[in-house]
């Protein structure tokens, strides 16, 4: 017997069939499609985590300091690293560029309202290691030195407006005692993890002037940018003798890109296998339905089985009836069920406002596993088929 | 013209094993069918009649013994083989009929040619021209629920001539009709074996359907007592 006649006797028996055959269409489907989307999603996910480094870029390197011991006068003023030392560190071979920068939290007012944001003080290169965007005005300079001048955050800006109908820049904030002329103001700034806090809600002031208005203020973090070719690793170690040379109770805590682009993929592969292998268990279940299915319809057919014997069936046509039937309910099952995984993982990336890409690979991986799964437990049934009696096949009712 | 062997059984033996021991269905039998007879096979119910039947078409294979159809040596075939030639060789007709209830009458007529080695590019016109010799192809389209008792069986008879077969295996072929509808289908098997010369071999507790065949093999608690 040729493909196409037992594809088309395939079709006219699942047709025959219908609410079955839909039943464990459904089954194979509801798999295909949850390990697509869930496979797909995960990678959606990680691919957004990831984004904010292809803006930054993986050259950077993230210090901070803390204190090696607790240490009860640790605010006495030589355990301080100056700007000067600070800005040394950018004398150390492979690094190009150097932010450092200060925290400072006093209540900020303008007009008598209060604006919920922090204080940080920083360098003129700040702006152009993390990628904050002047909307007007200007940023803070060198040459501020200790001027009272601040740059506001995006959302700053935002309520700043909105409180006085104004455009922020020119306006004046009342940071704890003191009076902040606003010089200029930032767009929307792309969040990254090497800054531990959100700009757009902050205001920028000349480091200098942090460190003037509160002795507790120092500087515990600074920003690098490495040349391409730099080895962390020795860059990390020159930074290490550097601090410990003037600095000997602080110790230093090292972040890079690299591996945090790393720890973040790793992670999210971690939790996208996890998500494929939930996926998973629906799609064996799935596959039970078809075996159900197939074990039924054998069951069922068994004269229909003991009549094509008795016309000349061979053992192998039996076999190959019954597993071109589970094989087109998974292949139409599975083809479905990627297109409705790549459908739900659409629909999900422009919830989450997410860049949506297609992925191959779940679609390819999911599809595959469904026929496979298909066939694996289409094939008892099939083999129970072939092994039938013919006489107790047509003796049956 | 010379006879010439069809079917040779030597010390032919069949035991089932049921729950309660041993049954032995066929004993010891020696049988030789030659072609272009008309044979009925009688017995009461459980005389081994069907068992016979089912050793005949490959349906089954004998405990013990030889059987050799068309010079081949059955025990000693692979399913496969015996699948071909039961393909080729065999036509049967059952007492229900046993047609595909999803199938029209000429897709019925044609499912033994699906399973031939190659499939000729006139089936459909072989499978009609079947279905005219049984004079039914008025109603080919038709799927078997839309036809009575005698027209179904019709069809299976076509249905067994399909693959030109050297012998006609019928199992009680009249047991599900009434008379009238019974004695057509006769004069097809008595008309199939004048006029093509086929072999049927005919299953039957019909007196009058033995009554027609030149010869009758009477079964008794598995062993052949008349023939």
């Amino acid at each position: 017997m040729q493909l196409i006649s037992y594809i088309k006797e395939g079709l006219n028996n699942l047709f025959a069939l219908k609410l079955r055959s839909i039943l464990a269409l459904t089954g194979i489907l509801v798999g295909t499609a949850s390990v697509v989307a869930m496979v797909s999603c995960g990678e959606l996910a990680t691919n957004e985590a990831l984004k904010q480094f292809k803006t930054l870029g993986t050259d950077l390197l993230a210090v901070s300091l803390s204190d090696a011991r607790e240490d009860k006068n640790s605010f006495a003023s030589e355990k301080k690293l100056s700007l000067n030392d600070a800005v040394d560190i950018g004398k150390i071979n492979n690094i190009i560029e150097v932010a450092p920068y200060t925290q400072l939290y006093q209540p900020m007012i303008f007009n008598g309202h209060e604006l919920n944001g922090g204080v940080m003080g920083v360098t003129e290169s700040f702006a152009n290691i993390v990628h904050v965007d002047i909307d007007k005005g200007r940023f803070i300079s060198t040459f501020d030195k200790y001027a009272m001048y601040c740059v506001v955050g995006f959302n700053v800006a935002n309520k700043i407006k909105s409180f006085s109908g104004l455009n922020a820049l020119g306006q004046q904030i009342q940071v704890g005692k003191n009076i902040f002329t606003i010089v200029g103001t930032t767009k929307k700034w792309p969040e990254n993890s090497f800054v531990y806090a959100n700009i757009d809600n902050a205001i920028m002031v000349p480091i200098l002037t942090t460190m003037a208005l509160s002795k507790y203020t120092s500087i515990n973090n600074i920003i690098l940018r490495l040349s391409p070719d730099a080895k962390i690793k020795i860059v990390q170690d020159n930074i290490n003798n550097y601090i410990s040379e003037r600095l000997a109770s602080k110790q230093t805590f090292f972040r890079s890109a690299e591996e945090l682009v790393a720890r973040m993929a790793k992670q999210s592969q971690i939790f996208t296998v996890f998500l494929g292998l939930i996926g998973s268990i629906s799609l064996i279940v799935g596959g039970i339905g078809v075996m159900n299915i197939m074990l039924v319809s054998v069951v069922e057919r068994r004269r229909e089985i003991g009549i094509r014997i008795a016309v000349g069936a061979k053992k192998t046509d039996i076999k190959k009836l019954f597993l071109i039937e589970a094989i087109m309910l998974s292949l139409l099952g599975g083809a479905l069920g990627v297109f409705l995984g790549v459908l739900i993982s659409l629909i999900m990336s422009k919830i989450w406002h997410w860049e949506f890409t297609f992925f191959l690979l779940p679609p390819l991986v999911g599809f595959t596993v469904s026929v496979a799964i298909g066939v694996f437990f289409g094939f008892y049934p099939v083999y129970n088929a072939s092994q039938m009696n013919p006489i107790d096949a047509l003796k049956s009712d | 013209m010379k006879l010439q062997s069809l079917v040779n059984f030597e010390n032919l033996n069949k035991i089932y094993q049921a729950d309660h021991g041993k049954f032995h269905a066929l004993k010891n039998i020696n049988l030789k069918i030659n072609k272009g007879e008309l044979i009925a096979v009688v017995g009461a119910s459980g005389s081994g009649k069907s068992t016979l039947m089912n050793i005949l078409g490959f349906l089954d294979r004998p405990t013990s013994g030889k059987y050799i159809f068309l010079e081949n040596e059955v025990s000693k075939l692979k399913d496969e083989k015996l699948s071909e030639i039961r393909n080729k060789k065999i036509g049967f007709v059952f007492q229900s009929f046993f047609l595909l209830p999803r199938l029209s009458a000429l897709q019925n007529v044609m499912l033994p040619i699906q399973y031939r080695d190659k499939i000729s590019k006139n089936a459909k016109q072989q499978a009609l021209s079947m279905l005219q010799k049984v004079g039914i192809n008025h109603l080919a389209s038709n799927k078997p629920k839309q036809l009575s008792g005698g027209q179904q069986q019709r069809v299976a008879i076509a249905r067994s001539l399909i693959n030109d077969p050297e012998v006609i295996l019928a199992d009680e072929p009249t047991g599900a009709l009434d008379s009238k509808t019974s004695s057509d289908v006769m004069d097809l098997f008595l008309k199939l074996n004048k006029e093509e010369k086929r072999t049927i071999i005919i299953v039957t507790h019909d007196k009058e359907v033995s009554r027609l065949c030149n010869r009758i093999i009477t079964l008794e608690d598995g062993a052949i007592v008349e023939n």
